[in-house]
């Protein structure tokens, strides 16, 4: 039953993805400007202008642009049937290793920032739901209000005066590792288990230390609609009839609690699963702060210059991983919701 | 606890020091590290590709040093000195240029560089094989004979060299052109023409890429420079060494680390700290705040780099000549120096840079509302009454990458605007679409514009890549301006030998297109760098990137 719906929906993504190329494919070539100029840059003549339109694939019919990034004419290259992205317009690399050296440094940086986010909102939510309207549940309401209503990249280069400039405490916002250090051979594109793969425990720390205030930041914002959200569904879940139940054959307070954080996780993780797709690009600012090279840099770069097929190439790679992501969020939900079956 | 606290502190503070530049090695923060180094691959008009391309090649012909202004050395114009060719000489009856190749050059990849490293170059170049022709564009720029547009045609044997670029002896190349041109060597200064290392080129070339596009796209640009590539990560960090067998000595810093941070404001704070040794692009206002700090020194130049307006004469009401000098009285420029780049700034009376051979100085323009009020009556727009027709012309584009730099100008400039009764609106817009409107489309009818550099350091070249007429070779005339006197003139001016005379037909074709005000120039700001006080030596060349070869580090 099981695998029936992870292959159902598996195919519906599919068909999402193909209908999600297409529209891409048409919708970024419908917008004012023109990706040969600034290749070329403003001292061609005519004739560089249209070698570089020429080198692009610009010259040819629109369909045919289309056969070819679809990979429907490997004669003339290789496109998405035979697993190519295409070549980066900005930079002449294919933008499948692009992807997945800036990806890993996204992933990275959003999943331990989910972790933090969770381990902090989860406690502080459900401690405001269990003190309603006392001073703690004041408490949260304020720190959840705090945190998420600033932007992301303000907190980032307020935290950089303050915890570089000031304190000294954190490292320069330099990357993933101190530009005088030598990076370890890249195997995951993880630079965390890369160091680990490598056997170099002090560019762990290193890559851990340099990671430290963009996770703070991520996880700061993130941990305020998580808290509102937990707390939120906990009050509800305290509510409920069969919380009521529980108390009323007075099961332990911390039991009835664990019930409730159970019936209230449902939601929050349907929350957390909208927010990591959305970080997947959304990250783009603290990255930019923090001078970390990751996929909403790279989608900003791709933008900015026009570079359709790198564009397109995120689009799908974000797309298909969000997709994945709510699968596993569906799953989880049914693992802790027994009402929901497939 | 508390002992523990401290620990960690402590701790964290030794880690987050341990990225410091040690003696010798230096940390530039910049925008951008180089997406490629091929300068004829899709990376070639990103100026932080074009710095990775000087850093590691080298060209035939360079400029001699010139005088020193504010510590920052600028180059003699004039003085062409040697770089891999030691000397030359010009047959003005063949038009042919030879050209002897310095001896006992090698480069990081162990070749020793001779004239098979040119003409590889040359053939390279003239394959148009590249994602953007520069080498080419170069070459039929300088007018070398065989680089005309039919290399783009189906015949094959055009885009081969043929014996307009020939190799003499392993020492010796002559390089002959169609026509006179003054051009031949200002453009073999340009990075659009470095020599490349054939061997290690070649080495690298597969049957689907016998120019080595993607090598040098993504791996290494093989030349004779001061310095070699160690690593590079794209959108990252690039790293050199210092080649202790450069052919004008081994360098002073013995690695160069780029890094990019895209904040300037990081950059900044990241260099007061200590830990990086120099930084480019920051704001005018950020230079400004850091200029008198200890231990830092802020340098710059009057180089290339200027802002003017941009009227299109295809779009009315800009077709009015009172109209366009009733805007160019009605500009504050001191007010726009002293804001938009806190004094680092000057007025601009010229149509060319000023530091370019073949510059006149034109008459400028004051500020002066009664003037701007009296022209815009001239004009037939009495307080501005009747404009109101032209509200979308009188958006007044602007990079929108650029808003921190651009908009208090812009600002400034609206309001002046809107004083004598022009309805000016601000319409900010992305680079790329910019860059189409101005080159593709040429229908950005008011724009403001800070990023017109010509490569070519001539004035002939600005004005045939500006202001020539698009019929009649005008590659960038993105105000549609057509003057057949001025086309003529500059026909004849593009082929005369000498030099005088060429100059007086230059000056006579700047002061036309200021008394038409083809471009409202407005200021020349200079060119500025961050360093700390360990760090001297820098000069500036025309294409704004620093070689890294200049600079002397103190231990």
């Amino acid at each position: 039953m099981l695998l029936r719906y992870i292959t159902r929906r598996m195919l519906i993504g599919v068909v999402q993805l193909f209908c999600l190329v297409i529209a891409v494919f048409f919708l970024i070539r419908l917008l004012p400007a023109d990706p040969v100029s600034r290749l070329v840059g403003l001292n061609s003549s005519p004739e560089g202008y249209e070698q570089a339109a020429r080198q692009l694939g610009l010259d040819r019919p629109l369909f045919e642009q289309l056969s070819i990034y679809l990979g429907l004419s490997p004669d003339i290259a290789p496109g998405l049937l035979q697993g190519s992205l295409g070549v980066s317009w900005a930079t002449g690399s294919t933008v499948g290793s692009e992807i997945a050296n800036f990806l890993p440094v996204t992933l990275q940086l959003i999943t331990l920032a989910f972790i933090l986010a969770f381990i902090i909102s989860i406690p502080v939510g459900m401690l405001g739901a269990l003190n309603p309207g006392k001073a703690v549940d004041k408490g949260v309401f304020v720190y959840s209000l705090f945190a998420g209503s600033q932007p992301e990249f303000w907190w980032g280069l307020l935290f950089v005066y303050v915890f570089y400039f000031q304190l000294g405490v954190a490292p320069a916002p330099l990357g993933q590792l101190s530009p005088m250090t030598f990076p370890p051979e890249s195997v995951t594109g993880f630079m965390l288990i890369d160091t680990l793969i490598a056997g170099e425990p002090a560019k762990f720390l290193e890559a851990l230390h340099h990671l430290m205030m963009p996770v703070i930041t991520l996880a700061f914002i993130l941990s305020g609609p998580i808290i509102k959200m937990v707390r939120q569904n906990m009050l509800r879940a305290l509510q409920s009839d069969f919380v009521l139940y529980a108390n009323l054959i007075g099961l332990p307070r911390k039991r009835v609690a664990r019930y409730a954080l159970r019936a209230a996780m449902g939601p929050s993780m349907t929350l957390i699963g909208i927010l990591y797709g959305f970080m997947l690009s959304g990250a783009v600012l603290v990255e930019s702060v923090f001078s970390l090279g990751g996929i909403g840099q790279y989608a900003i770069r791709s933008v900015l210059a026009f570079d359709y097929p790198a564009i397109q190439g995120v689009v799908l790679v974000i797309t298909a991983i969000s997709l994945v992501v709510y699968l596993l969020l569906d799953l989880i939900h049914a693992a802790i919701d027994p009402r929901i079956a497939y | 606890m508390k002992t523990m606290l401290s620990t960690a502190t402590a701790a964290l503070c030794a880690l987050s020091v341990a990225g410091a530049a040690t003696a010798q090695e230096i940390l530039i923060l910049a925008e951008d590290v180089p997406a490629g180094l091929n300068y004829d691959g899709p990376a070639a008009a990103i100026p932080s590709s074009q710095q990775g391309m000087v850093t590691l090649l080298e060209p035939l012909v360079g400029y001699a040093d010139g005088e020193t202004v504010d510590g920052i050395v600028v180059p003699d114009f004039d003085t062409f000195e040697g770089r891999l060719a030691e000397s030359w000489s010009y047959d003005a009856d063949t038009l042919t240029w030879t050209f002897n190749l310095r001896q006992g050059v090698t480069g990081c990849g162990e070749a020793t560089f001779n004239a098979d490293d040119v003409i590889y170059t040359f053939e390279r170049a003239k394959s148009v094989s590249g994602a953007a022709p520069i080498g080419w564009f170069l070459s039929n720029v300088a007018s070398i004979d065989g680089f005309g547009p039919e290399v783009f045609g189906e015949d094959p044997a055009a885009k081969e060299l043929g014996d307009s670029i020939v190799k003499i002896d392993d020492y010796t190349v002559q390089i002959r052109q169609a026509e006179p041109n003054a051009l031949l060597l200002p453009v073999l200064t340009i990075f659009g023409l470095l020599i490349f290392d054939k061997e290690t080129m070649e080495a690298n070339a597969t049957t689907e890429d016998p120019w080595s596009h993607d090598y040098v796209n993504n791996t290494n640009a093989p030349g004779f420079g001061g310095y070699c590539l160690e690593s590079w990560a794209k959108n990252e960090q690039i790293t050199y060494s210092s080649f202790p067998g450069y052919y004008r000595g081994a360098p002073d810093a013995t690695r160069v680390s780029v890094r990019r941070v895209p904040q300037s404001s990081n950059r900044l704070v990241v260099l007061r700290s200590g830990q990086a040794d120099l930084v480019t692009g920051l704001t005018p206002r950020e230079y400004n705040s850091i200029a008198d700090v200890d231990d830092l020194t802020v340098a710059g130049v009057t180089g290339n780099e200027n802002l003017f307006i941009h009227m299109n004469f295809d779009v009315p009401p800009f077709d009015n000549i009172k109209l366009r000098e009733a805007i160019a009285h009605a500009i504050p420029y001191d007010q726009i120096i002293a804001t938009g780049y806190f004094g680092e700034a000057t007025q601009w009376n010229g149509m060319v840079p000023s530091t370019y051979p073949g510059y006149a100085e034109v008459a400028g323009f004051n500020y002066d509302l009664d003037m701007a009020k009296a022209l815009l009556a001239e004009a037939g727009y009495p307080d501005g009454a009747g404009l109101e027709a032209f509200a979308e012309a009188f958006a007044l584009s602007y990079v929108a990458e650029k808003e921190s730099t651009l908009g208090p100008i812009v600002n400034v400039i609206q309001t002046a605007l809107r004083e004598v009764g022009i309805p000016a609106t601000l319409d900010p817009i992305p680079q790329t679409q910019y860059g189409d409107r101005q080159l593709v489309r040429r229908d950005l009818p008011f724009a403001v514009n800070d990023q017109e550099k010509p490569i070519g350091v001539d004035a002939g070249y600005a004005i045939q890549l500006f202001f020539v007429s698009p019929e009649n070779g005008g590659l960038n005339n993105m105000v549609n301006y057509r003057n057949p006197d001025l086309d003529s003139m500059w026909a004849g001016a593009r082929v005369d030998p000498d030099t005088a005379s060429r100059d007086a037909t230059l000056a006579q074709i700047q002061g036309m297109l200021a008394a038409d005000v083809t471009w409202l120039p407005i200021v020349e700001y200079r060119t500025q760098w961050a360093f700390r006080d360990r760090v001297s030596g820098l000069k500036w060349y025309p294409d704004n990137s620093i070689r890294y070869t200049d600079l002397q580090v103190e231990d």
